[in-house]
């Protein structure tokens, strides 16, 4: 009985879920006119700070065992609050190329087609890093190469800036502070 | 007799209703020819309708032993597995494979996924007790027990993927996953308490018609995510935001006093 207990449960839970998602997939429509201001420029550079490796054998050598963890710990805090808005963007951006594969300008259609793609590909690294990171923070001395989420969140913003181009010529797009 | 007993009208009404429309359903998909874009819904559809005939008029023949019945009901519950997981996996190939970066990531998903789920069912169903005089009787509700762990898992994967995402679902593919979601988690509850614990026929009734008005439920989902056409939201393109000068500004200020 505790075998049905426990899977009754599990099925209620799955099917709060499936309705919570059948119910935000038809609230989405009207949510669009505020997605541009849902992104939120990143300090690259502060991210990279955290991220880099060399930061963190220079203090792992300056400092003592004990302190060094604890900075750690308190750079990896910082560097997973900077994750999440790598893949909050990325979210924002997954929709706003979704709306625009549907431009007649072949050229936008394109652009949208990549920026989606490689909106998609960062959601999914920044997911993983995330992991990676809460597991740094059990291991403090464990290494974490951070270098693909740049990489794609600077050419997430080149694709972004390509779109924004095309859409309005006259407007600088950027999301990052480089 | 009472209406939530075996054979009353509103049985006969749950049992019959939902296949005869999803047949109907099949039949209209077809001739719209819709048959290329839903083929394994097609199969699934008009295998419901088939299993259903051939069970409803085994039901009924009293000279028919029950356990042929059982037994029917068995290797069409394998068969209706077989399909339900093809059916899945093309929801699968259908949210994913529009987007190159996912692909295999979708596909990933449902292996490994199903693996780990096809596990979970196997854990599950050797802990259900076979006490039934007749064992095909237990181990009918255990399949579809163990069936339906799977099914409702993947459905909960590919909504919790879509979600995180925030992938577009073509109508059609939303409303059969629904369809099947919401199918899956209360079958899999009802049979999940079938299978485990000794009920009256009383309760066993009632969970049976519980069954087939969700699956009664289902088929109208997909009668109108199917049938009726799409309401054309005009889609804005957002255009992206001029980047936040004053941010710009302080951050190169932080940067050169670095």
């Amino acid at each position: 009985m505790t075998l049905a207990i426990v899977l009754v449960i599990a099925a209620a839970l799955s099917l709060v879920v499936i309705l919570w998602a059948a119910v935000s997939r038809s609230l989405q429509v009207s949510k669009h006119a505020g997605l541009a201001s849902q992104i939120q420029p990143l300090d690259v550079e502060a991210f990279r700070n955290l991220a880099d490796p060399a930061e963190d054998d220079y203090l792992r050598r300056r400092l003592p065992a004990s302190e060094f963890r604890r900075v750690r710990r308190a750079r990896l805090r910082a560097l997973a609050a900077y994750v999440q808005m790598v893949g909050r963007n990325a979210a924002v951006l997954v929709r706003i190329g979704q709306d625009a594969l549907a431009s007649s300008d072949p050229a936008t259609a394109e652009a949208a087609a990549q920026l989606v793609n490689q909106a998609l590909l960062l959601r999914h690294h920044a997911a993983l890093a995330l992991v990676r990171i809460y597991g740094a923070m059990a291991w403090p001395n464990s290494n974490l190469p951070a270098a693909p989420l740049l990489d794609g969140y600077r050419q997430l913003s080149v694709a972004a800036m390509l779109l924004g181009r095309l859409q309005n010529p006259a407007a600088p797009v950027r999301i990052s502070v480089w | 007799m009472g209406m939530f007993q075996p054979h009353s009208l509103l049985w006969h009404y749950l049992w019959v209703a939902p296949n005869l429309l999803l047949a109907v359903l099949g039949a209209v998909l077809w001739r719209r020819g819709l048959h290329k874009r839903l083929r394994v819904f097609l199969i699934y559809a008009w295998f419901e309708a088939v299993q259903w005939a051939v069970l409803y008029s085994i039901d009924l023949v009293a000279s028919i032993p029950a356990v042929d019945f059982w037994r029917v009901y068995w290797s069409s519950v394998l068969l209706e597995s077989m399909i339900l997981f093809f059916l899945i996996s093309e929801i699968f190939a259908d949210v994913f494979g529009s987007y190159a970066a996912l692909a295999r990531s979708g596909r990933v998903l449902i292996r490994w996924g199903g693996a780990l789920l096809l596990i979970m069912a196997t854990v599950v169903a050797a802990y259900a007790p076979i006490d039934n005089r007749v064992w095909l009787v237990s181990a009918s509700h255990i399949l579809q027990e163990a069936m339906y762990v799977v099914v409702s898992g993947l459905i909960l994967m590919l909504f919790a993927a879509a979600a995180y995402f925030r992938l577009t679902w073509k109508h059609a593919t939303f409303g059969i996953a629904l369809g099947l979601g919401i199918s899956a988690c209360i079958h899999l509850a009802t049979w999940a308490v079938m299978a485990n614990s000794q009920l009256s026929n009383s309760g066993r009734a009632l969970l049976d018609l519980l069954n087939m008005a969700t699956f009664h439920v289902a088929v109208l989902i997909w009668f109108y995510y199917l049938l009726v056409p799409q309401k054309v939201a005009t889609k804005i393109a957002v255009s992206l935001p001029e980047n936040n000068l004053a941010v710009w500004n302080r951050e190169l200020e932080r940067l050169l006093q670095q």
